[in-house]
């Protein structure tokens, strides 16, 4: 409980802060730092259940505090942290390029889905070259941050107790295994 | 049964929470359910508020002292330059003047401004949109200032958007280049009806009817006051680019928004609705809009200047 809420709370300084830091930093230039935290939060934390809820609050605060439709961001969200979880059990993310290849790849996917998902609700919404290459630029911006919010998030986990982040990759049985 | 459960339990919760997300999207496009935001979710936006103000303020102090400094480098040419303007711009108010009191036309200006004064409420922005797909910002005046959805917002360069949601001590306005953004509009020099279209980037399409359209680089483009969400008059932006799409029915201009975004601080909520958005925040029977305040509001708001004021 204390992790789920120490999370919960960081999610929400992170929100605020973009924020702040989006007047100084235009998109695509500045960092989605709800979209980290989640796939953070899915990357560091072990236990799916309580992942899924806070990845669905968070998005559901970003859905209050931007323009978005209501319950879009809640719902990517939930998909970008299954998408995290599942990622850090199957792939070696333990590579900081590895990781920011793939955090720049799922933010593009991101970018993609909620553009998808709100020409089905908006009319008149228009694919341009340009938004594509800022939706490419963006998601290469969150790959080059999302080191120092994962090493945040690590450092959180650890400090409210369930540092469980080093059982998260795959253990191979070996009969050379020392004992 | 226990144990099954115990082991579905991961997708239970998942299918919930996307059910949950999926209702939200689908339930939350109805106007009245956009009128007001939910305590819990109102109490966020009443949070985020003061602290991205708080945040914010080492920043602004930085970006304050440098604009300082940079305004005094040329502060004694620009002076001089000014105050030419000025004498030219006295004699000109001076020649107008008297063209409309010897037209007997200037009383009765005076008294339609009084009759249609728009109430306006001057707020501070706090925070940009924290997705970068979107284009809003939060205000610190909600509902208990007397915002509501669906109120224009502007400032002293032209419109900046319209109130989306609120909260009782926040609001959300969505901007004029934002995806979900239409306005009517006008272009002043050949009165070219047509629509200021948000695309997501910084400058949003005029669209307008190729048969009867004449639309030039610089020329200026004013809402119409028939979309009914701005007051008629307000300068939305610059023509800097018209396409040519050929044989196409509807053709497209690129406008530079007047307002400039990236240095938006103070903001004016104008106290009254558009006609259609009363309509479409009312309780769902037709409003027959009459002859009302809001009509006055149009009309009285035709001259940018003074509803920019």
């Amino acid at each position: 409980m204390k992790t789920f809420l120490t999370l919960l709370l960081a999610g929400l300084c992170a929100l605020m802060l973009e924020g702040v830091l989006a007047r100084v930093f235009s998109p695509p230039w500045c960092p989605d730092l709800g979209f980290l935290v989640v796939v953070s939060i899915g990357l560091c934390l072990r236990d799916l259940i309580p992942g899924l809820f806070l990845a669905y609050l968070l998005g559901s605060s970003v859905d209050v505090l931007s323009g978005s439709l209501a319950g879009l961001q809640a719902l990517l969200c939930v998909i970008s942290f299954l998408s995290a979880f599942f990622a850090a059990s199957q792939l070696n993310l333990k590579s900081t390029l590895s990781l920011m290849a793939f955090v720049a790849s799922l933010s593009f996917v991101y970018g993609i889905s909620l553009f998808v998902i709100s020409s089905l609700f908006v009319e008149n919404i228009d694919l341009s070259w340009r938004w594509v290459l800022e939706n490419s630029l963006h998601a290469w911006i969150n790959g080059l941050t999302v080191p120092f919010v994962v090493e945040g998030v690590e450092r959180l986990v650890a400090w409210s107790g369930d540092d469980d982040s080093q059982e998260r990759s795959l253990y191979i049985e070996s009969p050379m295994r020392p004992l | 049964m226990f144990g099954f459960l115990k082991r579905m339990s991961a997708p239970i919760v998942l299918g919930a929470l996307i059910l949950a997300a999926l209702s939200s999207l689908v339930g939350g496009r109805s106007a009245r359910d956009g009128e007001n935001l939910p305590w819990i979710q109102g109490l966020l936006l009443d949070v985020t508020v003061p602290f991205q103000k708080a945040l914010a303020v080492p920043g602004d102090l930085i970006a304050g002292a440098w604009d300082s400094y940079i305004d005094l480098v040329d502060l004694g040419s620009e002076n001089s330059r000014l105050q030419a303007e000025l004498t030219d711009l006295e004699q000109v108010n001076l020649h107008l003047r008297e063209a409309l009191v010897s037209s007997g036309h200037l009383d009765r200006i005076v008294e339609m401004r009084d009759k249609f004064e728009v109430p306006m409420l001057p707020a501070a922005v706090a925070g940009l949109d924290v997705s970068p797909f979107f284009r809003s910002i939060l205000i610190d005046r909600g509902s208990q200032h007397g915002v509501r959805a669906g109120h224009p917002v502007i400032n002293h360069e032209g419109v900046v958007g319209v109130v989306s949601r609120t909260s009782s001590h926040a609001a959300k306005v969505l901007l004029i280049f934002d995806r979900q953004s239409a306005a009517d509009a006008v272009i002043q020099r050949s009165r070219t009806r047509g629509t200021v279209r948000g695309r997501g980037t910084s400058q949003p399409n005029f669209e307008y009817e190729a048969r009867r359209g004449d639309v030039e680089v610089g020329d200026v483009v004013l809402t119409s006051g028939l979309g009914g969400v701005y007051p008629k008059g307000l300068k939305l932006g610059e023509v800097t680019e018209v396409a040519d799409l050929g044989g196409s029915l509807m053709q497209s201009a690129s406008v530079s928004p007047a307002v400039e975004f990236g240095r938006l601080e103070q903001v004016f909520v104008i106290l009254r609705r558009g006609t259609g958005m009363e309509l479409l925040y009312e309780t769902g029977e037709f409003v027959d809009p009459g002859p009302s305040p809001r009509q006055g509001a149009e009309a009285g708001a035709g001259q940018p200047g003074e509803a920019g004021s």
